[in-house]
């Protein structure tokens, strides 16, 4: 990695909580995330015998963990955001060399030998297979649900705005295609036994 | 339209935020009792909540690959920083720093309540910088911060003064009481008026400002606000700022 991406550390980190908090600016946000602790988690999981692929898949899920807790307010900024990051890929990476069935001895006697001091953050991230089973539910979804569903929720579209993205006569329509998509999804999890039983952790985050 | 459809749709609009009072209470009733009705509630909330991350996850995958593509271009060799590649860093934090205050300041406008305004303006009135000695008893309580005994006392006080008004009105507000501070500080404006006096006539204008804040009722602020802060001589015209006043006028709209 090369040394001009420590150069463009430059934001402090209240600035890029706020910039996630008040959704001034998340985008920006994700981007000085990237330039400041990418570097750090690619040398992190290469050394640990993962690859660049591993790297960029465990970083993604990192930052949207991250991201999550910080507009929960779940982190409180008792350490610096590069350090908390550090100790969420750590957790998220050793947890899924486990899931991989690789958890050789060497990496259960590092495991086991991390400083006391170390930061733990296992409390903070959830479930990665129940998320990663919610998130295959979402997409499972058909194109049209999701389209609809990301615009209303996550991009806190107005209908009216969200019906020029598609092809439906008026907003009444939108707002029904909305409903049956969001029960639709609402069903799939609910019939999901392993989901079902573990709606109020996945929900606080916890 | 069936039953199940209407009452899932209830659920929704609840968790949207788009119920009207009445019918909100009515379904948080029914939730406290139905526990089927609480999980399809539950459900639906991380139905929600799964829609966010994955509406993330994807914005998050488009940078991703922005990102990579950016250090792709940065591990070409380049010895130092250049004066373009600083002006431009700069440059782009400067702009960052831009959006997000004025995000942060539209954000305090837009949000602003009355209550809002209310706590960031109002400070208990100091009863050392009182003009004219108070009734003792109520001031002796008013002093000790005892607010709930200066409102009973004032209570049994069948002639009350400006000072007794004045200091009945401000543990009024100290004991979210709105209603009964705006009572007491018009009746001063209306004993000043009826004698030809001025008693705590200027502080009578800020706090009753800040009561109807604290009521809710902006629009009655407003008058009082702009007199202030035209006022350049007015005690509190320090305390009424432009950017007060226009979160005041917007509440009032």
């Amino acid at each position: 990695m090369r040394s001009n991406q420590s150069t463009e550390r430059n934001l402090p980190d209240s600035l890029i909580l706020q910039m996630i908090r008040t959704q001034a600016a998340p985008d920006e946000a994700i981007r000085q995330l990237y330039r400041m602790q990418f570097g750090l988690t690619k040398s992190y999981i290469k050394q640990q015998s993962g690859s660049d692929e591993d790297a960029e898949d465990i970083f993604q899920e990192v930052i949207l963990n991250f991201i999550e807790l910080v507009k929960k307010d779940k982190f409180r900024g008792d350490s610096s955001i590069s350090t908390f990051l550090y100790a969420m890929t750590r957790n998220t990476w050793l947890n899924e060399l486990k899931k991989r069935g690789r958890a050789k001895a060497r990496d259960e006697k590092f495991e086991k030998a991390r400083d006391t001091e170390e930061m733990d953050v296992s409390h903070y991230i959830v479930n990665r297979e129940l998320k990663s089973l919610l998130l295959n539910l979402v997409d499972g979804l058909g194109d049209t649900c999701k389209k609809i569903l990301v615009a209303f929720y996550f991009e806190n579209m107005a209908m009216r705005d969200i019906l020029n993205l598609l092809d439906y006569e008026n907003e009444q329509v939108v707002r029904n295609k909305k409903y049956k998509c969001l029960k639709q999804l609402e069903q799939n999890i609910s019939g999901n036994t392993q989901l079902a039983a573990n709606l109020k952790s996945l929900l606080s985050y916890e | 339209m069936n039953n199940n459809y209407t009452q899932t749709e209830q659920l929704i609009q609840y968790l949207d935020g788009e119920l009207e009072t009445a019918a909100r209470q009515d379904l948080e009733a029914k939730l406290a009792s139905e526990p089927i009705l609480a999980a399809e509630l539950e459900s639906l909330s991380l139905a929600q909540e799964a829609v966010r991350s994955y509406g993330l996850k994807s914005r998050i995958g488009d940078i991703h690959r922005e990102m990579m593509n950016e250090f792709a271009v940065d591990e070409a060799p380049v010895v130092g920083m250049t004066p373009a590649r600083i002006f431009r860093y700069t440059a782009r934090i400067a702009a960052i720093l831009l959006v997000v205050v004025g995000a942060a300041v539209l954000f305090q406008y837009y949000t602003a309540s009355n209550e809002q305004l209310f706590r960031d303006n109002f400070t208990p009135f100091a009863l050392h910088t009182t003009r004219g000695a108070a009734p003792e008893a109520l001031e002796q309580s008013y002093q000790k911060g005892d607010y709930a005994t200066v409102v009973g006392n004032y209570k049994n006080i069948a002639s009350p003064s400006q000072a007794e008004r004045f200091l009945y009105a401000n543990a009024a507000l100290q004991t979210s009481d709105a209603p009964a501070a705006i009572a007491a500080l018009t009746a001063l404006q209306e004993a000043n008026k009826t004698a030809g006096t001025h008693a705590y006539e200027e502080d009578a204008e800020y706090y009753l400002a800040l009561a109807y804040l604290k009521n809710n009722e902006a629009a009655k602020a407003l008058p009082l606000l702009e007199k202030i802060h035209a006022d350049t001589g007015h005690t509190y015209h320090d305390k009424v700022s432009g950017w007060m006043l226009r979160k005041a006028e917007r509440l009032a709209k």
